[in-house]
């Protein structure tokens, strides 16, 4: 069993009338990438600030592989473990790219020659290298989301916090940032990320957890939601009779049911695996069905969060 | 920023290696030491001292053109002349080519002063503004949280934004230094002396600069206020204290003398002794005044050694003190702005330098002194009673931190009530607040009863009566605070302000003097101007009365409390509205 890299106990979180983030005990395993999903307000922010010690919690402990985060200066060995995206990313506008990193980097105790090296690195992995030089406040959106997260990175964090890192972000930018989120997975950081683009989630993440109401109502790895709630969604068309195939589906115990999409064209829900998927179109080839397309697809996270019964605000 | 590529580029030497142990002051001098702003900083510097060197140079007597044998007077003159019925005048001989004498040593004298002046005027105030407002913007931008995020503690950073924010203050100070010595050394003052007072004044940066990063870093709800109210005060305190500086041949043995200390401008009178000027003087207390200065009798301001080594002292000791406070403060900004147990340690050590200046007379001149140093006690009580009012909005924790107090208590520690209400920090402050104003009457107590010939009884109710009002304060703020209104600070700091200013103006306005009705200035904040003509009765009246109120509200606090602390499900059960 990997290590637990994140884990929180009872941690609670109060804001004058209501509970932000309600006894969540949450367990995000070393080298994944932990997903956090869930509508506005339901406490994802919150819970990430806690986990980077930038919230004091009002209730629970946080342990980042199995030290204790305190919000003082107790924890120097800690906090150079931890990378914080906040979603507003303030910076320093008079500073150029360069001077922004460097200045972190010192701030992580990062000595010369490595702390050049470092900034090199980091400018190469964010695309910024063209940009060194440039007073921040020239800086687009995405270019300054970008030196945000290599100010979050530029100490080499084993555990990467990133909230709503592609927030305002166009579809090249997000493009972009997806590419770097993956080098960094693959170096091997563990990494939990909130988002409302699920799509973006559903490429990168290893494991999801929703939130809703300051609960943390699911907590469990991709692979393991997609195999519990996802069905398969299964495209057909023939050039044959539709009664023809419809009697054959009908003798299927896996298929749910099935609805006409064009005048030749079936879109059936099925329950079983891709060897059923298999047995299924050479069941349809055995009987003589002209079969012209066969296509297997999975719900997407978007479709599983709605059938799970939450609503996400996109 | 050529400037800056060549400051930061020298490799493995001292500086170097400095800025890379104190990033934050690495960063403060990289966005601020630019050509253009070095320049102008030395600028302003070079055109401040040229300015007041033209207008002492304006006090010289005009050159003696036409061999004039007539009399000029002036301050700078070498002769005194005396005639009938004054004390002399000084005026200005000639020399043998016909040119006036002037007496270089004071004029040099002068000029020091007016720099050292300016200097602490410019160091004091500047930086203060530069560094609060730096921090309130750090802070309003977010920017301070990524910092706080680092493995950097909160001393290296708070010392890197004292040393880097104002740095352009200091290069602006660093040419104002040749001028200065130059003027120090030539009025025969010891370089020793000239160096202790640059180490009494950099001390008191220290002090003053902790208490601003203190201010910036207190949670008032409003921050661009912060700078400017943090420099009123300031001009405020160095007004008066330097006018009384400028004040020569007067006892120092007022209560609020003694805090004389905490202007670094005090030790200039040393240097002034040390210069000796042979004719003329600096219209500045004299060493022989500081020798009237006492703390707990004792005359430890009279010789320079001393003196200067005890301001040093002074300074330290509450530096050391705020420094320990912002260190807590800096990682915990929604805390309250003291701890109980540091506050206790506060109290004490304030309660004991205050006692010091109020006892300023020589034990041998009782009772001589007695009407003297029952004022003093009066000031005490004023002190001591301001000094509370801090210490409610210091150890006061808001609202949502008391409601999580009273909800996850049994949860997150396992201390008693008792403990908790005595040192824990986010319990209500009600509890330590009447301990740090009982450890104050406990330690004043002996030298009522053993040093004050008379209005012992007087002297002592007052200061119950003064310091249970305060607590009477304190609960009334801890209710505000606990209130759902937005602007809960400001509406305590209103009522305790109304509270505090409205009784005696309404007493005033409506013609009631203390002695004629004294019981009903017992109520107000100073009501030790009132024991002296009150009855027994009155006064264990106004006590009886205070402590009513004080226990009603405690009551009421109490009462919200439990409802904060039971669970959403208990107050729902019971139809009651989830706070």
């Amino acid at each position: 069993m990997s290590e637990i890299a994140i884990a929180t106990y009872g941690l609670t979180k109060r804001f004058e009338g209501y509970i932000a983030v309600n006894e969540i005990d949450l367990q995000v395993k070393a080298g994944e990438v932990y997903g956090l999903i869930g509508p506005n307000g339901a406490g994802k922010t919150t819970l990430i600030r806690m986990l980077a010690a930038a919230e004091e919690p009002t209730k629970g402990e946080i342990y980042l592989h199995g030290d204790r985060l305190l919000r003082d200066d107790s924890n120097p060995r800690l906090k150079q473990r931890l990378g914080y995206l906040p979603d507003d990313f303030p910076l320093y506008d008079d500073l150029t790219v360069w001077d922004y990193l460097d200045y972190f980097a010192r701030l992580f105790l990062l000595k010369q020659p490595q702390r050049d090296r470092r900034i090199q690195e980091v400018l190469e992995l964010v695309q910024l290298e063209n940009k060194r030089q440039s007073i921040i406040s020239t800086l687009s959106r995405g270019m300054k989301q970008r030196l945000s997260l290599g100010r979050t990175i530029i100490h080499e964090p084993i555990i990467l916090l990133l909230d709503e890192p592609v927030s305002g972000l166009d579809p090249l930018a997000r493009q972009q940032f997806r590419q770097i989120i993956k080098i960094l997975q693959e170096a091997g950081m563990t990494i939990l990320i909130s988002s409302h683009v699920l799509s973006d989630l559903a490429e990168l993440c290893t494991s999801i957890g929703i939130m809703e109401l300051g609960f943390l109502v699911e907590s469990t790895s991709l692979a393991e939601l997609y195999q519990r709630v996802s069905r398969q969604q299964l495209t057909l068309a023939t050039l044959g009779k539709m009664e023809t195939l419809q009697q054959q589906l009908n003798q299927n115990s896996l298929v749910n049911h099935w609805e006409l999409i064009a005048h030749n064209r079936l879109k059936i829900d099925f329950k079983g695996q891709e060897s059923d998927c298999a047995e299924l179109l050479r069941s349809l080839v055995l009987a003589d069905i002209p079969i012209t397309e066969f296509h297997h697809s999975q719900a997407d996270l978007e479709s599983i969060f709605l059938q799970l019964g939450h609503q996400q605000a996109s | 920023m050529k400037s800056n590529i060549k400051l930061f580029s020298i490799s493995n030497s001292l500086w170097s290696k400095f800025l890379d142990s104190n990033p934050q002051l690495f960063r403060e001098l990289q966005g601020k030491l630019k050509t253009r702003n070095v320049v102008t900083a030395a600028a302003i510097a070079v055109v401040v001292q040229f300015i007041v060197v033209i207008f002492r140079l304006g006090k010289l007597p005009e050159k003696n053109l036409f061999g004039s044998v007539g009399t000029e007077c002036g301050r700078y003159g070498t002769t005194l002349i005396y005639s009938q019925g004054d004390n002399g005048t000084i005026c200005y001989a000639l020399d043998q080519t016909g040119n006036w004498l002037v007496n270089w040593q004071l004029w040099w004298l002068d000029l020091f002063i007016i720099l050292s002046l300016i200097i602490i005027i410019a160091l004091v105030l500047v930086g203060t503004y530069v560094l609060i407002a730096d921090l309130v913007r750090e802070e309003e931008r977010g920017t301070l949280n990524f910092i706080r995020l680092t493995p950097q503690s909160a001393g290296t950073v708070l010392l890197g934004k004292i040393l880097g924010v104002p740095i352009l203050l200091y290069t602006a100070i660093a040419f104002c230094l040749p001028l200065f010595l130059v003027a120090g050394l030539q009025s025969q003052i010891p370089l020793t002396l000239i160096l202790a007072f640059a180490l009494t004044v950099v001390a008191s940066c220290a002090f003053c600069y902790c208490l601003a990063l203190l201010w910036s870093l207190a949670n008032l709800g409003v921050s661009s206020f912060k700078p400017w109210f943090a420099v009123g005060v300031l001009i405020l305190l160095l007004r008066a204290s330097t006018f009384s500086l400028f004040w020569e041949g007067h006892n120092l043995d007022s209560f609020f003398e003694g805090f004389l200390i905490f202007n670094p401008a005090i030790v200039l009178s040393y240097l002034i002794d040390a210069s000796n000027s042979s004719i003329g003087t600096v219209d500045f207390i004299s060493v022989e005044d500081l020798g009237t200065l006492t703390f707990f009798g004792q005359a430890l301001w009279s010789k320079s050694s001393l003196g200067i080594s005890l301001i040093l002292v002074n300074f330290s000791f509450w530096t050391y003190w705020c420094w320990a406070i912002l260190k807590r403060r800096f990682h915990n900004p929604q805390s309250t702005i003291l701890s109980k147990v540091h506050s206790y340690w506060l109290t004490a050590s304030f309660t004991v330098m205050a006692l010091g200046f109020t006892l300023q007379q020589d034990m041998h001149d009782y009772p001589n002194n007695s009407r003297l140093i029952s004022e003093n006690f009066v000031y005490l009580q004023f002190c001591l009673s301001l000094f509370g009012l801090g210490l409610i909005f210091a150890l006061s924790p808001h609202r949502q931190t008391l409601f999580d107090w009273a909800r996850y208590r049994h949860q997150n520690n396992q201390n008693s009530l008792r403990k908790e209400l005595v040192v824990g920090n986010d319990s209500p402050a009600v509890v330590a607040i009447a301990i740090n104003l009982t450890m104050a009457i406990i330690f004043i107590s002996p030298s009522l009863l053993f040093i004050l010939p008379d209005h012992k009884q007087d002297i002592f109710w007052g200061l119950l009566l003064g310091l249970t009002n305060v607590l009477f304060y304190g609960v009334v703020t801890q209710l505000i605070l606990m209130s759902k209104n937005r602007k809960r600070v400001l509406w305590s700091i209103a009522t305790v302000a109304s509270m505090i200013i409205l009784p005696p103006v309404c007493l005033e306005v409506a013609q009631v003097t203390v002695q004629m009705m004294p019981q009903a200035w017992l109520f107000s904040f100073m009501p030790i101007t009132a024991t002296e003509y009150a009855s027994s009765s009155a006064i264990a009246w106004a006590l009886a009365g205070q402590w009513l109120t004080i226990v009603v509200t405690s009551l009421q606090i109490t009462r919200k409390l439990n409802q904060a602390g039971a669970s959403e499900t208990k107050i729902l059960s019971a139809g009651g509205q989830i706070l």
